[in-house]
């Protein structure tokens, strides 16, 4: 028996994978096996030495049991390792391709904008880029022959078809459209014929408007402030100044520190240490009465901001034909 | 507007630093733009808006910060102590509306030569070239007062009489003049310009520039200096018209000071005098149509409704009451504002509200929020704020999908409908043309996004650039009315793609063909948009591969199209070094928009199990996987809960002109738990059926 154990012993000793294992297992306690073949014998054993005989073939079943469960598992592992380690790759090398596009820096600028107005409570319109010259002059009381039309160099489709120089025309259109209160914004693209440095001949802008009983300037103040905090940050200095805009009266333009040199002054602010960033103003009487809204009952606010010039300014770009190359290199910073 | 701190502080005593005064001025409305140091001096740049011409001056700024600084501002001298003897000079307006007013003097035995050094600094700071002491005193009150006037050679004027007329008037009809100005250019003149002629012909372009027959020369002796009103409009069309533009017609195109320009001609007489030793002649003054500046009627309340503000009466008033305004209160409620004959811009109260902002300060007026009404937003807004929701969804599910934005002009170039082999009846060939482009590529509003799209893959393959994958959402323009109404062209929003890949240049090889991972794309926005109506079919765009490109449709209505760019474009465009596989599509948002807005509606779950069975065909090559689909689509079985193709096979071991579909089949029912005999018997009926309609043989697996 105990030479039975010992060559058990010295074969496992020499198992060299899942398989001898598997094989060895089968030897030894297969269903005919040698343990088993000793277990059958017990019956021809003698009833008083068939108890000692029984005990010791269970112990020594038990033993080789132990042994071999503990040697597969130990071969389990190894096995495992080795094929972990065949199935390596290399980690390091980048992965396919699931790199995202870029929204165009004038966009995320846009949609920027328009959030923190629709957040106000106003609603987004649109309006036609080919527009009549009357919705895009006329109406806004900017008349033919008018020296206000040299702010806005022109493109012309017919003589009374141009593509809109700003934004301003869809305040008419929604005002035609619709009775008060309203409060809007129009962001889109406009042309103007124009191209340098700091000119495309098409840009964006954002339009707003808002008219109701009782509104008035200090309201603009309190809308724009508002907005030109959130999206330059709270501490922000805002100052406003007065300017002309044929469709508002009083009109102001916006200015507010300088974020680049943080109003010490710089080539961007050109020392003044402030950089205009809207035109605004109290909607002109003359406006309501193009579009049939009573001036005594009702009065509103307008304004109006060039989407190319905050980029430029919020992500410090010194050249707006940038914009319009679309390399794929300006892109992806953004 | 370059305005001199030396020559303001000249009319004006003002202790403050050109700093403090920068931003006074630019904080009531004449922005100073920048500063700059000319020797001594400080030289203001200073915005004036069109409304304002009144401030085209150093009197005009003098006169604003005098309101500012509640500061007195003198005219500079003017007056003319003694005059020589009669004109014997006559002058006749002969189109009174055009020009209201008309005024002259004669200097005799003028001295030419060059103007004194103060002068001409003064001048060439405002960027006015010295010329002689004659012209250079025109210039110089132009600068000072803001009026332009015009000196003559005397001795040039024919039958010593001016006369004011348009061509129309003057010789009764119309007449095509030919006039040469002092710049030495032959003009032609519209028939309704105003002229000055004197008794034989025009002798100069009223309030734009004189001629070079009556030009004050080097040899001149006498002058006639012309002050005048001329009515802006015509001068504006005049000067637009014939494309010249001076500083003359400038001031004169947005409205002069009718009162002033008596001053005007005295300085200038007055410089003559001085610098060209001239003797002065009497005054010649026609003035036929007299302005009155209106009455405006403000009411206080008005003010701080507008305003939002409490004033008092005493408060409103104590801001405007340096404007040169005659104020005249009517009642407890109301005050009546004459402006001064320099502020024809003041019109209505809604101007002199402006004016009392400004002089109030719009940095006093406190930022308060407006109680707002919150309302339901209109049916109308509403529907627009689901579209912008859709629209932003397929953006982002371009974004995500690797594709960054770009964002072209919207100009186009008719040639590159011409490379893409648009054919002439396209409705893409509807141009919308503009007169007066920038660049001869850029005179027509583009029809499809595609060209750009090309253009931007071959400007950043220029500069190195690889792997593309581009899109852009805008407009396109049609050239057909959209509304009779209006007349205003079409206008759709689109969405256009391009993929260009270049395959060995990728670390991880895929086979997937780039229609294929495009359409993918498509199908997967379409399906977060819950359009399941759509379908591809072969397209004939021209500018597409024949064989691997598809117009996309939903419903009966095509939408867009997508596919490999044929390569014979690819050719054109010269970019075939790389051998790219160049994929583009083009889908109409608002086409498409409609059939997003459906509303969600829950199906419930099933609640049985289902059977699959997967079958696969040899079928003929030229099958297309919707043609199958369509057929299996229309066998009738109520248990068929799916269908769909996971394989198609040609090659090894498939007959030549063959090849190998498969498609797996769920069947389930929405009562009980189905078994398979049952199914086996559906499924056979159900292969015999496709079998024979596609003529196809069930493949031996
Ligand atoms: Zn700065």
């Amino acid at each position: 028996m105990e030479d039975l154990k010992q060559t058990f012993l010295d074969e496992i000793k020499s198992v060299e994978g899942l398989v001898d294992l598997s094989n060895l297992k089968i030897k030894y306690l297969g269903k005919k096996g040698i343990i088993t073949a000793q277990l059958k014998k017990l019956s021809s054993i003698p009833p008083a030495d068939r108890a000692l005989f029984g005990k010791k073939i269970n112990d020594i079943k038990q033993f080789m049991e132990t042994e071999i469960d503990v040697l597969e598992s130990r071969l389990k592992g190894e096995e495992l390792k080795r094929q972990l380690l065949s199935d390596s790759i290399d980690v390091t090398l980048s992965g396919k391709f699931v790199s995202f596009g870029r929204e165009h820096p004038i966009n995320k600028t846009l949609s920027e904008i328009t959030d923190i107005f629709v957040r106000m409570g106003f609603s987004v319109e649109e309006g036609p880029e080919i527009e009549l010259d009357y919705y895009n002059f006329e109406a806004l009381n900017i008349p033919k022959d008018h020296p206000a039309r040299d702010m806005q160099d022109t493109f012309y489709v017919s003589p009374d078809i141009v593509l809109r120089t700003h934004t301003s025309p869809v305040q008419v259109r929604v005002m035609e459209k619709r009775k008060p209160p309203v409060r809007f914004i129009a962001p889109g693209k406009v042309y103007r014929c124009d191209a340098d440095v700091t000119h495309t001949p098409m840009f964006h802008q954002i339009e707003g408007l808002m008219v109701d009983k009782g509104i008035n300037f200090s309201n603009l103040k309190g809308v724009l402030v508002t907005f030109l905090h959130h999206m330059f940050g709270p501490d922000t200095p805002v100052r406003f100044r007065p300017s002309f805009f044929p469709f508002t009266e009083p009109s102001a333009e916006i200015d507010i520190g300088c974020i680049i040199c943080n109003s010490s002054g710089c080539r961007v602010c050109k020392n003044s240490g402030w950089l205009e960033i809207l035109g605004a103003g109290m909607v002109n009487p003359r406006v309501f009465e193009h579009v049939g809204y009573d001036p005594e009952e009702y009065s509103g606010f307008a304004f109006g901001m060039g989407i190319e010039r905050i980029a430029m300014l919020k992500y410090s770009i010194d050249d707006i034909r940038l914009f319009y190359e679309n390399d794929i290199r300006f892109l992806r910073q953004f | 507007m370059k305005v001199s701190f030396e020559w303001l502080k000249e009319l004006i005593n003002i202790k403050d630093s050109a700093d403090e005064v920068a931003h006074r001025l630019t904080m009531i409305g004449l922005e100073v733009e920048a500063m700059e140091q000319v020797n001594d001096d400080i030289v203001f740049e200073v915005n004036v808006t069109p409304n304002r011409p009144d401030c085209l001056s150093i009197v005009g700024i003098a006169r604003e910060l005098s309101a500012a600084y509640g500061v007195a501002y003198e005219l500079p001298a003017h007056d003319i102590a003694a005059e020589t003897g009669e004109l014997n000079f006559n002058v006749d307006i002969l189109d009174k509306e055009l020009c209201n007013r008309y005024a002259g003097r004669i200097v005799r035995n003028v001295k030419i030569c060059e103007s004194p050094e103060w002068l001409k600094k003064r001048l060439e700071k405002c960027n006015i070239r010295p010329i002689n002491n004659v012209v250079d005193a025109t210039n110089y009150v132009l600068l000072e007062f803001g009026h332009p006037l015009h000196a003559f050679d005397l001795k040039t004027i024919k039958g010593n009489c001016i006369r004011i007329g348009t061509c129309r008037t003057v010789k009764g009809q119309a007449a095509k003049i030919k006039f040469k100005t002092l710049d030495g250019i032959e003009r032609e003149m519209p028939d309704d310009s105003l002229l000055i002629w004197d008794a034989e012909r025009p002798i100069a372009i009223a309030g734009i520039m004189g001629g070079i027959e009556t030009e004050v020369s080097d040899y001149t002796t006498d002058i006639f200096i012309e002050s005048a009103y001329f009515e802006p409009t015509n001068i504006r069309r005049t000067s637009k018209s014939i494309d010249l533009k001076t500083e003359s017609s400038y001031r004169f195109e947005r409205g002069t000071d009718i009162k002033m320009l008596k001053k005007a001609l005295d300085r200038a007489a007055y410089l003559m005098k001085e610098t060209a030793d001239g003797e002065i002649y009497g005054k010649i003054d026609i003035y036929p149509k007299r302005y009155i500046p209106p009455k405006i009627q403000v009411r206080y309340e008005r003010v701080n409704r507008v305003l939002g503000l409490k004033l008092a009466k005493k408060e409103i008033l104590a801001c405007i009451n340096k404007l040169g305004l005659d104020i005249e209160e009517v009642d407890a409620n109301t005050f009546k504002a004459k402006p001064p004959t320099y502020r024809r811009d003041l019109k209505r109260d809604a101007d002199i509200i402006e004016e009392i902002t400004r002089f109030y300060g719009y940095d006093r007026i406190p930022a308060e929020l407006p109680k707002a009404t919150i309302g339901i937003d209109s049916q109308e807004s509403r529907v627009r704020g689901q579209e912008s929701k859709i629209k932003n969804n397929i953006k982002e599910s371009f974004l995500r999908s690797g594709f960054t934005e770009v964002i072209n002009y919207s100009f186009m170039d008719a040639k590159d409908l011409d490379i893409l082999n648009i054919a002439a009846d396209d409705e893409r060939r509807c141009l919308v043309d503009i007169r007066n482009p920038l660049r001869a590529e850029d005179a027509h509003m583009r029809t499809t996004l595609i060209p750009a799209l090309i253009k931007n893959v071959i400007y950043n393959l220029s500069h190195g650039n690889r792997e593309l994958r581009f899109f852009e959402t805008g407009r396109v323009f049609i050239n057909i009315s959209q509304d009779k109404n209006s007349g205003l062209p079409l206008e759709k929003e689109h969405v256009g793609i391009i993929y260009y890949h270049e395959k060995s240049r990728t670390l991880y090889k895929d086979e997937t063909q780039v229609f294929y991972i495009v359409k993918g794309i498509i199908e997967a926005i379409f399906n977060d948009l819950k359009i399941y109506d759509y379908s591809f079919k072969r397209s004939s765009e021209p500018f597409l591969h024949p064989g691997q490109s598809a117009d996309i449709f939903i419903g009966d209505n095509k939408i867009g199209y997508a596919g490999i760019m044929s390569p014979a474009i690819v050719d054109i465009l010269d970019i075939k070094a790389h051998r790219p596989f160049i994929a583009i599509a083009e889908i109409d948002i608002d086409r498409l928009v409609p059939y997003a807005m459906q509303v969600v509606q829950y199906r419930s779950l099933p609640k049985y199990p289902h059977i699959e069975r997967d079958t696969a065909l040899l079928v003929d090559v030229s099958l297309e996987a919707s043609a199958l689909m369509k057929w299996l689509r229309s066998y009738s079985s109520e248990l068929i809960d799916d269908i769909s193709i996971f394989d198609v096979y040609q090659g090894k071991n498939i007959p030549e002109g063959k090849k190998s579909i498969a498609f797996n089949v769920r069947y389930r029912a929405s009562d009980r738990t189905l078994n398979d005999d049952e199914i086996d018997v559906v499924h056979k009926s159900l292969v015999a059926y496709i079998s024979e309609k596609t003529k196809g043989q069930l493949r031996s697996s």
